[in-house]
């Protein structure tokens, strides 16, 4: 018996160097195989979630994230949800939108953003909408996140 | 003593042409590793590149042909941890053009992922199947994949040995730790080694729950020297205190007073995962109790406090030994080796140290190699034409 953990243990040694040069040189391969495999994301309460829905303006769009409520186990009580318009450069100096963030037909907030002072304010018409939490000037949108409760 | 332990560890060390035969595979994979299969046009990085190459290959050869582990990997450790500042805040700026963390970066995803992060990603990952970090999974700058999959090949392959040969801050500590000549402070009470396993199970629970990784918003120590939030509120100027106190205390001072790594030994949370999860891993270090005179030598110079009086029982080094090597080169009766799990302590100690220097050697060239090159280049860069960037 301890022949063959000998053997096993200095099998299990010499494949270091292989196993450690297979990590570096298929990096790329593995964190593809890694990112595929586990289906992982960024936590929405960084990258804002996944869209929703957008809407086509002229020279613009407007992108409506789903809101993010996630929690460890079920959904917190409060949220936010974020609207983004892209490309960034096509966006108008001012931007005067009513967003209906839950697709129920009825705005739920109006938003007033100034690109130049980066100034914006935020109008609730749903008891849902707490306020403006940001306005962010992204790589490629501007965008603000409203806060909301459940 | 002293010549007697000079003797011991030169007759551990290997002959000339079989040091130099030993060290060509390392020659070898140490150019793909550190030019990552590009010879640099730029003469300044070309520069860069044959000091590093040269840099690691002589030590390499030095730990073979003196049978000395810890001087040579220390000053290659050391080095890595200054090239890391160099090569991450001169990169940082070039893409980000701000050290400081702002909103706008952290919804962009252009945080670089650090392995300490990985022991609060575990449950959120697996319960909501997000990352509770705002960066990149595959692309930019040190994407969040990466770091995962190299953290995993290094923890199979060296375990907690990570600590020693592949964490590029480790050697912050370590630096500071060799200043002066004698401890200040000798005696640190054995339970305050526990505090890593209670810094791991409060960061773990915590960003759990928040689902945000609490470890890096209010602890970490290394944002004092790789980015940090921007100071924009109470809350931020708080947390701003909090990890440049624990960076002066933990990675300078404690250091200094102890000559031990205090925040590697007394507070990384990743470390005391690496510490849990070391049993996959195949290589150890172990004590002949037979050999042992139970000088404490080993107890009192163990950088991470890995030794205790129950290890020279028990001929088994604590959990949380890194691998580093300082207690075999000290050992004035070489009781203390390198060891394969599953072979007998008398079975070949300089063949599980030669089986063991390779992959962690190859580990510090892969991590640390880029890091003290670009470093270095640019150094060069600023000196030849008064600008890193």
């Amino acid at each position: 018996m301890s022949k063959v953990k000998a053997i096993l243990g200095y099998t299990l040694a010499s494949l270091s160097v292989p196993v450690l040069l297979a990590t570096f040189f298929g990096l790329a391969s593995w964190m593809n195989l890694l990112v595929a495999g586990t289906g992982l994301t960024i936590s929405p309460w960084y990258s804002g979630g996944p869209v929703a829905r957008t809407i086509d303006h002229a020279t613009y769009q407007t992108r409506i994230h789903q809101p993010v409520f996630q929690a460890l186990l079920g959904e917190r009580r409060e949220g936010f949800v974020q609207i983004a318009w892209s490309p960034r450069e096509a966006v108008p100096e001012l931007i005067d939108e009513e967003v209906d963030y839950n697709g129920d037909g009825q705005a739920d907030f109006r938003i007033q953003l100034e690109k130049q002072t980066r100034q914006a304010s935020l109008m609730p018409y749903s008891p849902q909408v707490i306020g403006l939490q940001g306005v962010y000037c992204l790589k490629e949108a501007w965008a603000i996140r409203a806060s909301l409760k459940k | 003593m002293a010549t007697q332990a000079k003797t011991r560890s030169r007759a551990a060390g290997l002959g000339i042409a079989k040091s130099l035969l030993l060290t060509l595979p390392m020659l070898l994979l140490s150019t793909v590793l550190i030019t990552q299969g590009q010879i640099p046009k730029d003469p300044l990085q070309l520069i860069a590149v044959l000091f590093t190459w040269l840099l690691f290959n002589i030590s390499f050869f030095l730990m073979l042909f003196t049978g000395k582990t810890y001087c040579y990997r220390s000053l290659l450790f050391i080095l890595m941890a200054f090239g890391l500042i160099v090569w991450f805040s001169t990169t940082v700026l070039e893409e980000r053009g701000n050290i400081a963390l702002s909103d706008e970066n952290i919804i962009n995803g252009e945080v670089p992922f650090c392995p300490l992060v990985i022991p609060m990603t575990i449950i959120p990952a697996a319960v909501t199947r997000t990352v509770i970090f705002p960066g990149s999974l595959l692309s930019g700058f040190a994407p969040i994949a990466s770091m995962i999959v190299i953290w995993l090949g290094a923890s199979l392959v060296v375990g907690r040995g990570w600590c020693s040969w592949g964490c590029f801050y480790g050697g912050l500590d370590e630096c500071c730790s060799r200043i002066g000549k004698k401890p200040v402070i000798k005696n640190i009470d054995r339970k305050w080694t526990y505090m890593p396993y209670a810094v791991l199970l409060g960061v773990v629970l915590t960003s759990a729950l928040s689902l945000s990784p609490t470890y890096c918003v209010w602890l970490c120590p290394f944002k004092a020297v790789t980015e940090y939030a921007a100071v924009t509120s109470t809350m931020v100027l708080i947390q701003t205190i909090i990890f440049v106190a624990l960076f002066v205390g933990l990675v300078i001072v404690l250091p200094i007073l102890t000559k031990r790594r205090t925040q590697c030994g007394l507070f990384c949370p990743l470390g005391a995962l690496q510490s849990l999860i070391n049993k996959i891993n195949v290589f150890d270090l172990r004590i002949d109790t037979a050999k042992c005179t139970k000088c404490k030598r080993c107890i009192q110079t163990c950088p991470t406090f890995s030794l205790d009086e129950s290890s020279l029982e028990s001929g088994r080094p604590l959990l949380s030994c890194t691998k580093c090597g300082q207690c075999v080169d000290l050992c004035p009766k070489g009781a203390i080796s390198y060891h394969i799990k599953g072979t007998s302590l008398n079975a070949s100690p300089q063949a599980a140290r030669l089986l063991f220097l390779y992959p962690a050697f190859l580990l510090m060239s892969a991590i640390g190699g880029w890091m003290i090159m670009v470093g270095f280049w640019r150094i060069l860069k600023l000196i030849t034409t008064g600008s890193m960037l």
